[in-house]
C-alpha cells in the first residue's frame, strides 16, 4: 500500500540532489595518485554509491510503511515529526530563531565578537519569549560580563575583533582594558 | 610497578605547583565538560600555549587529568540537556536525558559519577600493569588493515543506534562519512569539495561539527517547543542510585570496562567508539531491549563506564607508539612537541619519571571524580533551574567560542550554526545525530587506514582477509549489516 507523503518525496529528492551534486563536484579533483590506485575520488564515490542504494531502500520503506519506526530501535530522539504549528507567528518565530545565530556568525568578521554579542544575546532572549525589558537588559549584561570575564580576562582567548570601524575600535578598547587589568593585578 | 607508582605519587604531590596543576586540571576538566557548549577540548586548546612554561611531566599530566575528568563532566550535559560534552558522551544521552525528563536526573548523574570513577580507576590500574606488554602486542598485531576493519565494524554497529529506522541510521553514518571527505585526501593531499573556500582545505573540524549537531540542534529543538508552547522544563531531582541498583548492573560495568579498554587501546579510535560499543553491547545482552532509550539506568552505566575505561587505554598507543587515540591525546602530542619530545617507546627509557607521574595523576584524577563529582553534582543539577531563555544564549555563545578557538576561523562558527540547522531538520525526520558525528570522526581515520592497508596487502582482498583480526572484524561487521538489511526488508514486506 502506498503510504508516501509529499514530505517523503521531498526528503528523498533532497538526498538524491545532494548525491548528484557531490558526484558532479568529484570530477573537480578526479586525479590519479601514483602510489594509490583508487585515487582521490575512489573513497567518496564509493560512499556516494552506497548512500544512493540506502536512500532508495529508505524510499521503499517510506512507500510501504510511511514514517513507521522499526521495532527495537535504540537511542531514538523523541523529536516528534508531527509537531504542528497553530499560528503563522510561531513559524515566523522559529525561522527567526534559526536564522539569528547564523546572522550573528556572519557578523563576527566585520563587527567582531565584542560588539555583536550583546545584541545577539538580547535578541535571542526576546525571541525565546522574554518580554520584560528590565530582565532582557539585566540578563544580557550578566551573560556578556560572565563570558568576557572567563574568556577575555581569565583565559586571554583570542576572539574575533572585527575589521570595520567603529566596531574594531571598540574591540581595541576592550583589549586595552584587559591589558590594563592584567598589568594592574600582575597576572 | 608499585614502586614506580609510589615514586610517581611522591613526585606529583611533593611539588606544590604540580598539586596546583592537578587540582586545576580536575576542576577545570569537570567544569568545562559540564558547561553546555564548551568541552574539555576547548579548555585544552586554550591551555596548550601555557604548557610551554611547565615541565614536560606537568604539561602532559595536566592534559591527562583534564581528559579523565572532562570525559566524566561531558556526561552531565548529556544527561541534563541532551548535549553531550564530547562525542564519547553521546550514548549517555540516549538514556540519561529520558531519565531527566522522567524526574530521575540525580539518579542518572549519580550513576555517571560512580561508573566514570570505577571505569577510570580500573583502566588506570590496567594501564599501569599492561602498557608495556600491550604496546608490544599492538606493535606486532595492529596495523592499518586492522584499524580499518575496526572502524568498519564500529560504524556497522553505530548505524543501528539512533535512527528511527535502520535505513536512516545508515544514511546518517554515510552522511557523516561524506562530510569527512571534505578537505585534503589523506594519501595524495588533493583538495576535495572545498567549494571555493580556502579554509575548507583543512576539512571540517570536528569540534564545530559536534557542537552544531548536538548543542545547537538541541537548542533549536527546545526553541521550537517554546515557540509553539510545548516546552516543559526538566524536573530537578537529587535522588541518587541505591547500592542495590548499582549492584544489579555489575555485569554491565565489567563488560563496559572490557569493551572500553579494548577500544581505547586501538590508535585513532578512542573513547567514542568505546562508549557506543559499551552501550550497544548492553542492549545486545539485555533481556529488556525495549527499555533502552527510554530512561534505563543500565544505558548510562554502560556508556559512562566504557568511555572512562578508554581514557587509560588511550594513553597506551600515545605513550608506547606515539599514536594519539583521539582529539585529546592528539593535543597531548602537541605538549610533547612543545618540549622537543616525541611520544613513543623511547619515552619509557628516556623519561620514565614522566610516564609514572602521568599514570599516578590519572589514577588520582579518576578517584577524585568520585569525591568531587558527588559534592559538585548537586550544584550542577541547579543548572536545570535556569530558565531556558537565559540558558540558550549562554550555550550558543560558549559553543561559538569553542568552535572559533580551535582554528581561529569565523568559518567554523558558521559551520557550527549550519550543522545546527541541518541537525535540527534531520532530527525532526528521524535521523541519527550520533551516527553522523561518528561518521565524521571515523571517516578520515577509516579512509587513511584503508589506503595504507590496501597498499600493504598489494590490493589483494584475500591477503587482507588472511589477517585474523581483519577477518573477524570484517565478517562481524558484514553480519551486522546483513542482519540489518534482512530486518529492514522483512519489515517493509510485512
Amino acid at each position: 500500500m502506498n503510504k508516501l507523503k509529499v514530505s517523503h518525496i521531498f526528503e528523498t529528492s533532497v538526498w538524491i540532489v545532494i548525491i548528484f551534486v557531490f558526484f558532479a563536484f568529484s570530477f573537480e579533483f578526479d586525479q590519479e595518485i601514483e602510489i594509490y590506485i583508487f585515487g582521490a575520488t575512489g573513497w567518496p564515490r564509493t560512499i556516494l554509491g552506497i548512500l544512493l542504494l540506502v536512500v532508495l531502500g529508505n524510499f521503499f520503506q517510506l512507500y510501504k510503511k510511511g514514517s513507521q519506526e522499526h521495532h527495537g530501535r535504540i537511542g531514538i530522539s523523541e523529536d516528534d515529526e508531527s509537531i504542528s504549528y497553530e499560528s503563522f507567528k510561531s513559524v515566523q518565530k522559529l525561522i527567526a530563531i534559526l536564522l539569528l545565530p547564523f546572522l550573528y556568525s556572519l557578523s563576527l568578521k566585520p563587527v567582531g565578537f565584542y560588539s555583536a554579542t550583546p545584541f545577539f544575546i538580547a535578541f535571542l532572549i526576546m525571541l525565546l519569549g522574554e518580554k520584560r525589558t528590565k530582565w532582557i537588559l539585566a540578563n544580557t549584561l550578566l551573560i556578556y560580563f560572565l563570558i568576557i570575564l572567563l574568556f577575555m580576562v581569565l583565559l586571554n582567548a583570542p576572539l574575533p575583533q572585527g575589521n570595520v570601524s567603529p566596531f574594531y575600535d571598540f574591540s581595541a578598547f576592550m583589549l586595552t582594558i584587559n591589558t590594563n587589568l592584567h598589568q594592574y593585578f600582575n597576572f | 610497578m608499585i614502586d614506580n607508582f609510589l615514586a610517581g605519587t611522591v613526585a606529583l604531590f611533593g611539588d606544590p605547583f604540580s598539586i596546583l596543576i592537578f587540582v586545576f586540571g580536575v576542576i577545570g576538566g569537570m567544569l568545562f565538560g559540564a558547561i553546555p557548549g564548551v568541552s574539555m577540548l576547548t579548555l585544552a586548546a586554550i591551555l596548550l600555549p601555557f604548557t610551554a612554561n611547565f615541565d614536560p611531566a606537568q604539561g602532559v599530566m595536566l592534559f591527562a587529568v583534564i581528559y579523565c575528568t572532562g570525559t566524566y563532566g561531558g556526561a552531565i550535559t548529556a544527561i541534563l540537556f541532551n548535549i553531550p560534552g564530547a562525542p564519547e558522551n553521546a550514548p549517555t544521552a540516549f538514556d540519561g536525558y529520558p531519565m531527566t525528563k522522567n524526574g530521575q536526573s540525580g539518579k542518572a548523574v549519580g550513576a555517571a559519577v560512580l561508573c566514570s570513577a570505577i571505569g577510570g580507576v580500573t583502566s588506570a590500574v590496567i594501564m599501569m600493569m599492561a602498557t608495556e606488554p600491550l604496546a608490544n602486542w599492538a606493535i606486532s598485531n595492529i596495523g592499518p588493515p586492522e584499524i580499518f576493519a575496526l572502524v568498519f565494524f564500529g560504524l556497522a554497529v553505530a548505524s543501528s543506534v539512533g535512527g528511527r529506522t535502520i535505513w536512516k541510521g545508515w544514511i546518517s553514518v554515510l552522511c557523516g562519512l561524506m562530510i569527512a571527505t571534505i578537505g585534503q585526501d589523506p594519501v595524495g593531499g588533493i583538495n576535495r569539495y572545498n567549494f571555493g573556500f580556502a579554509d575548507l582545505a583543512a576539512g571540517i573540524a570536528f569540534v564545530p561539527a559536534i557542537l552544531g549537531f548536538f548543542a545547537v540542534s538541541e537548542i533549536f529543538v527546545q526553541a521550537e517547543k517554546k515557540a509553539i508552547g510545548k516546552y516543559v522544563a526538566p524536573e530537578l531531582s537529587f535522588d541518587f542510585p541505591t547500592i542495590i541498583e548499582l549492584w544489579i548492573n555489575k555485569i554491565a560495568v565489567v563488560r563496559s570496562i572490557v569493551v572500553g579498554f579494548f577500544c581505547g587501546i586501538l590508535p585513532g579510535i578512542g573513547a567514542t567508539l568505546a562508549a557506543f560499543m559499551g552501550y550497544g553491547e548492553a542492549v545486545r545482552w539485555s533481556k529488556n531491549k525495549k527499555e533502552f532509550g527510554k530512561g534505563k539506568l543500565e544505558g548510562v552505566i554502560s556508556s559512562e563506564t566504557a568511555n572512562n575505561a578508554a581514557t587509560g587505554a588511550a594513553m597506551i598507543p600515545l605513550l608506547a607508539l606515539g599514536l594519539p587515540g583521539g582529539a585529546m591525546t592528539a593535543l597531548m602530542v602537541g605538549v610533547f612537541q612543545m618540549h622537543d619530545l616525541e611520544p613513543g617507546p623511547m619515552v619509557f627509557y628516556n623519561s620514565p619519571e614522566l610516564i609514572w607521574i602521568v599514570f599516578s595523576a590519572m589514577f588520582y584524577a579518576n578517584l577524585s571524580i568520585l569525591f568531587i563529582g558527588l559534592i559538585e553534582t548537586k550544584t550542577i543539577l541547579y543548572l536545570l533551574k535556569i530558565p531556558f531563555q537565559f540558558l540558550a544564549p549562554m550555550i550558543l555563545l560558549l559553543s561559538s567560542i569553542g568552535s572559533y578557538i580551535g582554528r581561529g576561523l569565523v568559518l567554523d562558527v558558521m559551520i557550527m550554526f549550519g550543522a545546527g540547522i541541518i541537525g535540527f531538520l534531520l532530527r525532526r525526520s528521524g535521523y541519527s545525530i550520533p551516527g553522523i558525528v561518528l561518521g565524521i570522526i571515523l571517516g578520515k581515520i577509516g579512509e587513511q587506514n584503508f589506503a595504507q592497508g590496501m597498499q600493504m596487502v598489494h590490493y589483494d582482498i584475500f591477503e587482507y582477509l588472511s589477517r585474523p583480526i581483519c577477518l573477524l572484524l570484517i565478517v562481524a561487521g558484514l553480519l551486522t549489516l546483513l542482519a540489518g538489511v534482512y530486518r529492514a526488508v522483512s519489515f517493509s514486506m510485512k
